[in-house]
């Protein structure tokens, strides 16, 4: 009705509305650029540090270099890198695997059964409510008698004492989503419960689970603490291979920066994997509609 | 197909007691139409039928077997629930076919079988689609669809209806109607809409705080309820109580609510003279109170005088609300009626309708 009762206004209002509209996505993009930027620089920065010819790397500007491989190749080639890379897969996938096989079950009984009350599902966080170095002795003297220690498998289990009760404890919520109607429907349909359970409940929590992997891969992947006491030496994870880049005749840079490269690709694809999975899970609703 | 039977069933929650000694027969092929408030029991009955839920005590069975303590998967039942539980993961060609899959039924059985039923429920265009990309009518169908393709026993049904726009529940309403005639299977059908159950059911039972009140056909819960909670309960708008008292006058006898005094037909006056001067409940439902200038020829009319306090044209016919002297009542009478707001008319009441309950029991006087 404004248009009948103020009509020279109409045009003079559009006008203005359409610029105002413009302007807002111009400062929109520019403070998204902004944040992208302060994000993306160190690694902008490691990059371009990778790239220098040692004698470069002290110098300020951050582009005003002849880009080299050496660092790539010393890295990769003349070291045993490849194989701490190696040891952080399997301790990760190690991890991973048994924090889910537990970890789902686990959570699946706290969501359903209420087992153990409130009082059992905070007790299994009791490990991480304790500082890691109270554990580090204990840890220490259990792989060294069963042998273990400097293995992946010590370092695995040391992992799982704190990824696994945060896998179950971010999996609660998950299975809590999962409506009753469908296992109580499957079990209908001729399923015993713990196929059910398998059939139905798990494949129905698939974002969750993709997202509490992800989670515990990025955990046991940058874990660094119990990585240097139980497997300081063959084999080493990454977390301690970047810091032995820090020497006595100081920090090599330009390795340095390789290896941080190195380690942070491999989560970046796999977060780009499971994103749609991890939006969906944390944006919950991935089982109503 | 088979008969299912409850003996002296109890189901306790913790301290709950959500069914309380039931038992039921039903017979095979039957219709029948669990109907009642909210926690009334009556989907935990289901529930304990489906082998979802433990009984505390007593049997059930279903045929000749005592399936009392077998699990759900081996009771040979399907189950609609309410929210249809269609498993998310799957397209509605898995979802149906997955209790086929489950019993190990040979791949080409399965194709067979769930084909005809999507042909049946008229669902063969979405065969692969995901439940998140279909309707609700076409949910509830899917959910259907998965129950028959396994040819149970026996067929559960938990207020199916409820998540579906008014107009596609009349639609699906039928449609199970005639699936049931088609199929001749047990169906136990859980609602807490009256209208549902006395349309669908061969017989409704109608429970109240886990106690079953009444077993019957849909027309004699409507024609001869037992006691004062089924009369209420069934039938829309809901029966007119009055308290009254019963007083003899000669041979005859008259109800006497304090607003009005009816009298009772000659026929009845024999069934109800034990409880001349005791406290009763008078009950007539609306659709027993006529309008005289539109009223059909009754063998016993009472003329009853009530002011009108609310009218309400429901299209095919019109609710009055009326008070007599502050007991208030509703009529369901003829929309060509003159009667308006505020204005006293006079009423007939169909007396051979009539009702009464004993005031403490609660039971009909029969």
């Amino acid at each position: 009705m404004t248009v009948f009762n103020r009509p020279w206004a109409t045009p003079l209002l559009t006008q203005w509305a359409l610029t105002r509209r413009r302007l807002g996505i111009w400062i929109r993009l520019s403070l998204l650029g902004f944040s992208t930027f302060v994000v993306l620089f160190p690694f902008i920065w490691v990059l371009a540090a990778s790239l220098k010819p040692p004698m470069e790397l002290n110098r300020p500007s951050l582009w005003g270099f002849t880009p080299t491989a050496t660092n790539w190749v010393e890295v990769w080639l003349r070291s045993p890198f490849a194989r701490y890379f190696l040891n952080s897969i399997v301790v990760g996938v190690l991890t991973v695997t048994v924090s889910l096989l537990v970890g789902a079950p686990a959570a699946y009984a706290f969501s359903r059964f209420r087992t153990g009350g409130t009082w059992l599902r905070f007790l299994i966080l009791a490990a991480q409510m304790l500082p890691p170095a109270l554990f580090i002795i204990p840890f220490f003297l259990m792989a060294y008698y069963t042998g273990l220690l400097d293995t992946v498998w010590a370092l695995a289990m040391a992992h799982l004492t704190f990824i696994a009760p945060l896998v179950t404890w971010f999996l609660i919520g998950f299975f809590e989503d999962v409506p009753r109607d469908l296992e109580e429907q499957a079990m209908v349909d001729g399923c015993t419960r713990w196929q059910a359970f398998l059939h139905v409940v798990l494949p129905a929590t698939r974002p969750g689970l993709g997202a509490a992997g992800l989670f515990a891969f990025i955990m046991s992947w940058n874990e660094m603490f119990y990585a240097l006491m139980l497997a300081g030496g063959h084999s080493k994870t990454l977390p301690v291979a970047i810091a032995g880049y820090w020497t006595f005749r100081g920090v090599e840079l330009g390795k340095m920066s390789v290896a941080i490269l190195s380690a942070a690709i491999p989560v970046l694809v796999a977060s780009f994997f499971v994103q749609r999975f991890l939006i969906r899970g944390l944006g919950g609703g991935a089982i109503k509609g | 197909m088979a008969s299912v039977t409850f003996e002296h069933v109890t189901k306790k929650f913790e301290n709950v007691i959500a069914v309380k000694d039931l038992t039921l027969h039903i017979p095979d092929g039957e219709f029948l139409v669990l109907v009642g408030p909210s926690g009334c029991g009556k989907t935990t009955t289901l529930r304990l039928l489906a082998g979802l839920e433990e009984v505390t005590h007593g049997r059930i069975y279903i045929g000749d077997r005592d399936v009392t303590d077998i699990p759900p998967k081996d009771r040979n039942v399907a189950m609609v629930f309410q929210s249809y539980a269609l498993y998310p993961h799957m397209n509605v060609y898995d979802n149906i076919a997955f209790g086929l899959r489950m019993r190990k039924v040979p791949k080409l059985e399965i194709e067979r079988r769930v084909l005809e039923a999507a042909r049946m429920l008229e669902i063969e265009h979405i065969l692969y689609r995901r439940p998140r990309e279909l309707s609700g009518g076409q949910r509830q169908r899917v959910a259907v669809a998965r129950a028959i393709v396994r040819d149970p026993a026996v067929f559960l049904f938990d207020e199916p209806l409820s998540n579906l726009d008014a107009k596609l529940r009349v639609q699906t309403r039928a449609e199970l109607i005639k699936l049931h005639q088609r199929l001749g299977t047990t169906f136990v059908y859980v609602t807490h809409d009256q209208v549902e159950a006395m349309t669908m059911g061969t017989r409704i039972a109608v429970m109240k705080d886990g106690v079953l009140q009444q077993v019957d056909t849909p027309q004699n819960i409507y024609e001869r309820p037992d006691n004062l909670f089924v009369a209420g309960f069934i039938g829309s708008p809901p029966m007119n109580f009055f308290e009254a008292r019963l007083m003899p006058e000669g041979e005859s006898l008259w109800v006497d609510t304090g607003a009005f005094r009816v009298p009772v037909p000659p026929d009845r006056v024999p069934i109800y003279r034990s409880y001349v001067g005791r406290r009763v409940i008078f009950g007539l439902r609306p659709e027993h109170i006529y309008d005289p200038d539109f009223s059909p020829p009754l063998n016993h009319p009472a003329e009853v005088q009530a002011r009108v306090d609310v009218k309400e044209l429901m299209g095919s016919e019109i609710h009055l609300h009326l008070v007599a002297d502050r007991q208030t009542f509703v009529a369901r009478v003829d929309p060509r009626t003159r009667a308006s707001v505020g204005k006293t008319i006079r009423l007939l009441f169909d007396m051979d309708h009539m009702h009464l309950f004993d005031a403490e029991t609660e039971r009909a006087i029969r």
